[in-house]
């Protein structure tokens, strides 16, 4: 993937393109908004990761320009703002996602390959396929192998979310976010409890395991 | 050239724009009381002047010019308080008590003057006295002066301006010197409040101002002073405790971070250990510092920020339900029945997610103690004050009355929670979302001992809703 890192701080640029270049990226850094403006205009990239306070542009005012400009590539902010104001700030300009700083290199990796898959999927889509596994968003039915699986309404939630994912790794904070629109951290692992049981929902009576435990990231379905 | 400071105070312009107002009036009034006295002696005199011309021109009438003759010179003669000359048609005089006529410009009918009289005194001077009188042709063509001396009168009239100027300067005097004393008095309150601003503003916020109790607006304004500064001293308290907590709450874990990196270090060193698993420990660390840091940061910011932030209205069953959820599979994993009871048309105006976190935070505690076999029951209501309560009940070992209290300071770990994972910030935060939705936090015990388990617990967010459905 083709990703490009607007960053004022050098050093945590470079602890980025350490991490994303270790796992197949390619990356490109921007000191300040005016120069990611600038090269996000140059190059096609998959995801544009901005920080949200720069010097001369910020990351807000620079993405706000990009959507004016009619450029709709993904954008994760990134930020030591982390209050929902500040989130919500930074979505309502146009970025896609929000990451507060300090993270973990799993979870802004988790996140960057998120983004580029929604982009990639484009249209709406009313059938889910991964593997043996189909879900219907309409009918909200799930089967696997044509076994049909009952799903408690979050429970299909969740397991959208990891379709809509298949493959790629989400962390236990993705998930808290996306299925359950909750931004803090609950102390004990709770989203493993939810986990186990739809495994035991999806996997219980196939030979192959789909939704895996990813060590020191969070989970992936594979196919 | 500037004013000494007194003269520069508000006050004392006040006073002078005032004494200046007072004297204006007080002059008008002077002016009056003058004009009306000084006219009033004269008409008096006038009406005495006219009333002799008439007796003696009646006597002339009656007897001719020898009896007026003889009128005046017996008048004249005698110590009699009114001026007489009668006179030839040519002016010249035939008898009377002055020597010559003062009127200056007869006009041939009744001519009124008012004039000097000069007499020579017995220590060689001049003493002039003011006179008034009228001189009349009568029908023979003899003239008849009658005047009346009014030096009595005017003695009075200038006696009684003379007082009126000492009245008028004592007045001044004593409105400017009253002025200065106010002056003084507001300038030196003043002052001291001005100097308290001073101290405050160069960062001493123990300064107060003296109230003295004379319930008056100085005192007012002294203990609004105070007031605000109260404030200001408590906020500003408050902030540097937060900055005091955090440097305090970090560095605990930070320091076991770095002994442990560090023993780590001697560890691989000496081929005890493989660094990569060391490395992965000290991640682990890192984590939970940041973790630490966050929520310490949360309390911090909401204990700070007074009223939470971004609050809006929503239904705290809804929400209940939503975080019961969350933590429902939790429970059945333990072996913990769960319970959800929510009242139905509920409305609470407050940050969700932060009261979200804190619910989520009391049912983790509750699914930690509780042992397997024991219940947990979350439970929200409307009180019959009309506040919203959102209280979880469990079956657990419950907390001793006496720790209740501190059990809400931050990283208070009781011994029976030793073992299980947590900072001891869990409630720290419930109780600062409660206090930043002005609502409180209740703990107290549960339903008591099932199956040989404690009393139990009962811990509850009470929300004032402010009488609204």
């Amino acid at each position: 993937m083709r990703l490009l890192i607007v960053e004022d701080d050098a050093l945590a640029a470079q602890a980025m393109i350490t991490g994303l270049s270790e796992h197949g990226h390619q990356c490109l850094t921007a000191g300040d908004g005016e120069a990611g403006l600038k090269a996000a205009g140059d190059g096609r990239f998959d995801v544009l990761i901005v920080d949200r306070m720069m010097p001369r542009m910020d990351g807000i005012r620079m993405v706000e320009t990009l959507r004016r400009d009619g450029d709709h590539t993904p954008v994760l902010f990134l930020s030591a703002l982390g209050e929902i104001g500040d989130r919500v700030d930074g979505l309502n300009a146009g970025g896609d996602d929000y990451l507060v700083k300090p993270y973990a290199l799993a979870e802004l990796l988790a996140r960057v390959e998120a983004l580029a898959r929604r982009r990639e999927m484009g249209a709406v889509q009313t059938v889910l396929k991964v593997g043996d596994l189909e879900m219907d968003l309409i009918a909200r039915e799930v089967r696997r192998a044509g076994v049909d699986i009952d799903l408690q309404p979050r429970e299909f939630k969740l397991l959208e979310f990891l379709m809509r994912h298949g493959g790629q790794s989400v962390t236990r904070t993705m998930l808290l976010e996306k299925v359950w629109d909750y931004h803090f951290d609950p102390q004990t692992n709770v989203i493993d409890v939810h986990i186990s049981r739809l495994r035991s929902k999806i996997d219980k009576g196939f030979d192959k395991p789909m939704l895996q435990t990813v060590r020191g990231a969070g989970y992936r379905l594979e196919a | 050239m500037r004013l000494p400071r007194l003269f520069r105070t508000t006050p004392f312009r006040l006073t002078l724009l005032f004494v200046a107002l007072f004297a204006a009036a007080a002059s008008a009034f002077l002016a009056y009381i003058y004009v009306a006295t000084a006219g009033e002696v004269i008409s008096r005199a006038d009406a005495r002047v006219s009333r002799e011309l008439r007796s003696l021109e009646a006597v002339h009438n009656a007897g001719g010019q020898m009896a007026l003759n003889q009128a005046v010179i017996e008048r004249s003669s005698v110590d009699h308080p009114l001026l007489y000359l009668l006179m030839k048609p040519d002016g010249g005089m035939i008898s009377g008590s002055i020597g010559a006529s003062p009127i200056r410009e007869f006009n041939g009918e009744k001519t009124w003057a008012s004039f000097s009289l000069t007499s020579a005194q017995p220590g060689g001077g001049v003493e002039r006295q003011p006179a008034r009188g009228v001189e009349e042709r009568l029908p023979d063509g003899t003239l008849l002066f009658v005047g009346a001396d009014l030096s009595e009168s005017e003695f009075y009239v200038s006696k009684i301006l003379r007082a009126l100027w000492g009245a008028g300067a004592l007045m001044v005097v004593l409105g400017l010197g009253g002025g200065l004393l106010i002056s003084r008095d507001v300038s030196r309150t003043i002052a001291s409040l001005t100097h308290v601003i001073d101290r405050a503003r160069s960062g001493d916020l123990n300064a107060r101002a003296a109230v003295r109790g004379a319930g008056d607006e100085y005192d007012e304004l002294a203990a609004g002073l105070n007031d605000m500064l109260d404030r200001l001293e408590r906020s500003v308290g408050s902030l540097r405790h937060a900055g005091d907590a955090i440097a305090h709450d970090l560095r605990s874990p930070l320091t076991r971070l770095r002994a442990r990196l560090e023993a780590a270090m001697i560890e691989a060193d000496a081929g005890r250990t493989d660094a990569k698993a060391a490395l992965h420990t000290a991640l682990e660390d890192a984590d939970g510092v940041l973790r630490t840091f966050n929520a310490v940061l949360a309390i911090a910011r909401l204990e700070a920020a007074g009223d939470a932030p971004s609050q809006s209205v929503f239904d705290p069953s809804e929400l209940a339900a939503d975080v019961a959820e969350l933590y429902e599979p939790l429970c059945e994993d333990k072996g913990l029945e769960f319970q959800l009871q929510a009242a139905r048309d509920l409305r609470l105006n407050g940050n969700r997610e932060f009261v979200a976190q804190a619910l989520a935070n009391i049912l983790d505690n509750a699914v930690k103690y509780t042992p397997a076999g024991g219940a947990i029951m979350v439970r929200v209501r409307r009180r019959s004050s009309g506040d919203v309560e959102i209280s979880v009940t469990d079956t657990g070992p419950g907390i001793a009355p006496e720790d209740r209290a501190r059990v809400l300071d931050r990283f208070v770990r009781l011994e029976n929670s030793r073992n299980e994972p947590g900072a001891g910030l869990g409630l720290s935060l419930v109780s600062a979302v409660a206090r930043a939705h002005r609502g409180a936090l209740e703990i107290d015990e549960g339903p008591g001992a099932v199956d040989g388990g404690g009393p139990g617990l009962r811990v509850a967010l009470v929300f004032p809703t402010g009488g609204q459905a």
